[in-house]
């Protein structure tokens, strides 16, 4: 799972364009979304491809997609548990 | 007598504000690294940057580099203040990115991208940093054009309540930055006068 | 200020070609919205609205040669406008200079998707469509075909393009610039800006449902619409009759996303008290709104609130958004919504907002179920609202 969450918080960086961030930055049980990383509506939808590309998750709802993206965790969490790839 | 009050021009090799070179560490990279270069040496504290469209990024670095000499106030909703740009290539740069998303063998869309897929973006992102709430427009051109471009600075200068443009060239295609951005105002005592002329004389030297 | 007529327009969308077939559907209350069938997207099973001809038999209606290089957002462009022109009495090659100012973002872009993989082959005989992918070129097409334009020029503002180019020709008109501006937009589907828009969610899979509590996204359209603006004196010297006022425009940025509007609609509210200052009206003297009116979650609880700030909670006009029969047209959305708006005041009807069932509670206003005005209809506002938050009001009256 370590290692899992750590490639996360990789692509996480790289899809979403965190360019001043590195791994170490971001704590893996913070909210993604408005504190935290205070990411946007359009982070929430790179992510959905995202858990695509790289998991073969389709995620088809943004709106049920929101106790996924809560924070690193929970999204890894979800992938391990749904992963296609 | 309208004034150009503040410009900066971009290019592959030179930045220019008002009339002088910042002391810009360059390390030879061209493309979206030398605009990354830009926004560090700027110090601009504005993640938001590194989303944006190389098309966007270098109308926003201008725009910034602008409004700073000018000490203009971004926390402060400005209606008198209208943002109008042009080039050539629109968002073609990004057009490509997008492109390559939706490639039959390798499908999956880009929001992020798809979002600067119209070359107004850049329009919207100056005035969202700065609180911008006046008129936006993006005009294609066939090539630079002073004339041109005066004619639809005027036209900005014509709405109600308008008293300044933040305007220029903003043209960005593949690795090739050609950026001239001016803050035009209806009246002020300091700045060189607004016409074709002096708009050519900052866009070619 | 100087007077500024309306005194022809044209228009093509999912509804038909013209107005007359436009007026039919709006007052039968039929939606041009259903599945794909010209555009080949492996996303067939999104609804849009469609021109209901094929690309061959808009260049028949067109009256353009099979030889001619062209492509389906000029060939709309070509209709739309030949209806204006002729409702004006503009004839081609005239002697009236008019300037022509289009908005469009897709351009050629429709051909050029179809016949890049070939262009890459040795095979040329495609080879020539990359020259219309331009959107400046697609305006050209269009002026070409009928001649006579003193000055063309194209605006690209995404979904506010074709209300800005209203007010680029209204504002050259009152400068003394031009006597007559024959303004508007024209747009095609394509596979580019339906898969973006299908990226970014905001799609609905069911026919759109604008200012309902349940909407889902918007469903996209193609269509042209243009408009000819003319000055007094012009109308004078004409003899031509003038058919109504642009009142008023109003455009403000949002500044506050690049595809999502405030929470609040301040660009929206913006613009929409622009439009009203310019026109000399006071909100109560709006008989009829046609909202921009999406169908996506944000937009229309973006747009209703900026309507209760604007009108005031409890007097909000009748309000609809047409865009349940023709989708969101985008570049050309503006003029669309324009002809349209100026159809319903003439004929003295409500477009009736489709696909409304459920009350969005956060609104005071419901949007128009019945097609008849609760009083004669003087003035109307169509508002038009772009992606990069560029938001535009124009305002039409009566003579």
């Amino acid at each position: 799972m370590e290692e899992l969450i750590l490639e996360l918080k990789k692509q996480i960086i790289e899809a979403l364009n965190l360019e001043d961030i590195t791994p170490d930055d971001i704590d893996t049980n913070a909210p993604l979304f408005v504190e935290g990383l205070g990411l946007d509506s359009i982070d929430a939808l790179e992510l959905i491809v995202l858990m695509e590309k790289n998991y073969g998750i389709k995620l088809e709802d943004p709106g049920k997609s929101k106790e996924i993206f809560k924070s690193v965790a929970t999204m890894a969490e979800y992938i391990e548990k749904n992963r296609t790839k | 007598m309208k004034k150009i009050t503040a410009y900066c021009r971009i290019t592959d090799r030179q930045v220019i504000l008002n009339g002088k070179e910042p002391d810009i560490a360059f390390s030879g990279e061209p493309g979206s690294s030398r605009l990354t270069e830009i926004y560090r040496y700027l110090d601009a504290g504005y993640p938001k940057f590194h989303k944006m469209d190389n098309l966007s990024k270098a109308g926003f670095l201008a725009s910034e580099m602008v409004l700073r000499a000018l000490d203009y106030d971004r926390e402060t909703p400005d209606g008198s203040t209208s943002v109008v740009f042009a080039n050539k290539s629109a968002s073609l740069d990004d057009d490509k990115r997008f492109q390559a998303t939706i490639n039959p063998d390798n499908y999956y869309p880009s929001p992020s991208v798809f979002v600067y897929t119209l070359p107004n973006i850049v329009t919207g992102e100056v005035a969202i940093r700065n609180k911008i709430h006046g008129e936006t427009s993006f005009f294609i051109l066939e090539d630079f054009d002073a004339e041109k471009m005066h004619t639809f600075i005027e036209w900005a200068f014509s709405s109600p309540g308008i008293n300044r443009v933040l305007c220029g060239w903003t043209e960005y295609l593949d690795n090739h930055c050609d950026v001239l951005v001016m803050m035009v105002e209806k009246e002020s005592p300091k700045g060189m006068d607004y016409n074709i002329l002096n708009i050519n004389q900052l866009y070619l030297n | 200020m100087e007077k500024i007529y309306v005194t022809g327009f044209g228009i093509i969308t999912s509804l038909g070609a013209g107005t007359a077939d436009t007026l039919e559907s709006l007052h039968h209350r039929k939606s041009g919205i259903g599945p794909l069938r010209w555009l080949e997207s492996m996303h067939s099973h999104l609804p849009c609205a469609e021109i209901p001809f094929s690309t061959d038999e808009l260049r028949c209606m067109a009256g353009v040669p099979k030889e001619q290089m062209i492509t389906r957002t000029s060939l709309m462009g070509i209709i739309a406008l030949g209806e204006a022109l002729e409702m004006a009495g503009i004839r081609s090659k005239n002697s009236l200079n008019p300037v022509l100012i289009s908005g469009t973002t897709v351009g050629g872009m429709e051909n050029t998707e179809k016949y890049f993989l070939r262009m890459l082959t040795p095979d040329k005989t495609y080879d020539d469509y990359i020259l219309s992918h331009d959107c400046g070129v697609c305006t050209q097409l269009i002026a070409d075909h009928y001649g006579g334009f003193d000055m063309l020029s194209t605006l690209s503002t995404a979904c506010s393009s074709a209300a800005n180019a209203l007010i680029m020709g209204s504002d050259m008109i009152r400068t003394g610039r031009t006597s007559i501006a024959v303004v508007g937009g024209s747009e095609c589907l394509s596979k580019f800006h339906l898969n973006g828009f299908n990226t970014l969610k905001i799609l609905d899979k069911e026919p759109c449902r604008p200012f309902d509590d349940t909407r889902a996204g918007l469903n996209l359209g193609e269509g042209a619409a243009y408009l000819v603006l003319e000055s007094e004196a012009s109308v004078k010297t004409r003899g031509v009759k003038p058919l109504c006022l642009v009142a008023g425009y109003g455009n403000a940025c949002d500044a506050y996303h690049q595809t999502a509007s405030s929470p609040e609609g301040d660009g929206a509210v913006l613009s929409m008290t622009k439009a009203l200052k310019e026109a000399g009206l006071e909100p109560g003297d709006i008989d009829y709104v046609n909202a921009h009116g999406t169908g996506t979650p944000n937009n229309d609880e973006s747009e209703g609130k900026a309507l209760m700030r604007v009108f005031g909670t409890n007097s909000v006009p009748p309000v609809s958004s047409t865009k349940s029969y023709t989708g969101h047209t985008t570049s050309a959305a503006g003029s669309v919504e324009s002809v349209i708006s100026i159809l319903a005041m003439l004929n003295n009807f409500l477009p009736v907002n489709l696909n409304y069932k459920n009350p969005m509670e956060m609104l005071s206003f419901r949007p128009v179920t019945d097609e008849k005005p609760p009083r004669p209809i003087r003035n109307v506002m169509t508002n038009s609202f772009g992606f990069g938050g560029n938001d535009t009001t124009c305002i039409f009256s009566k003579i």
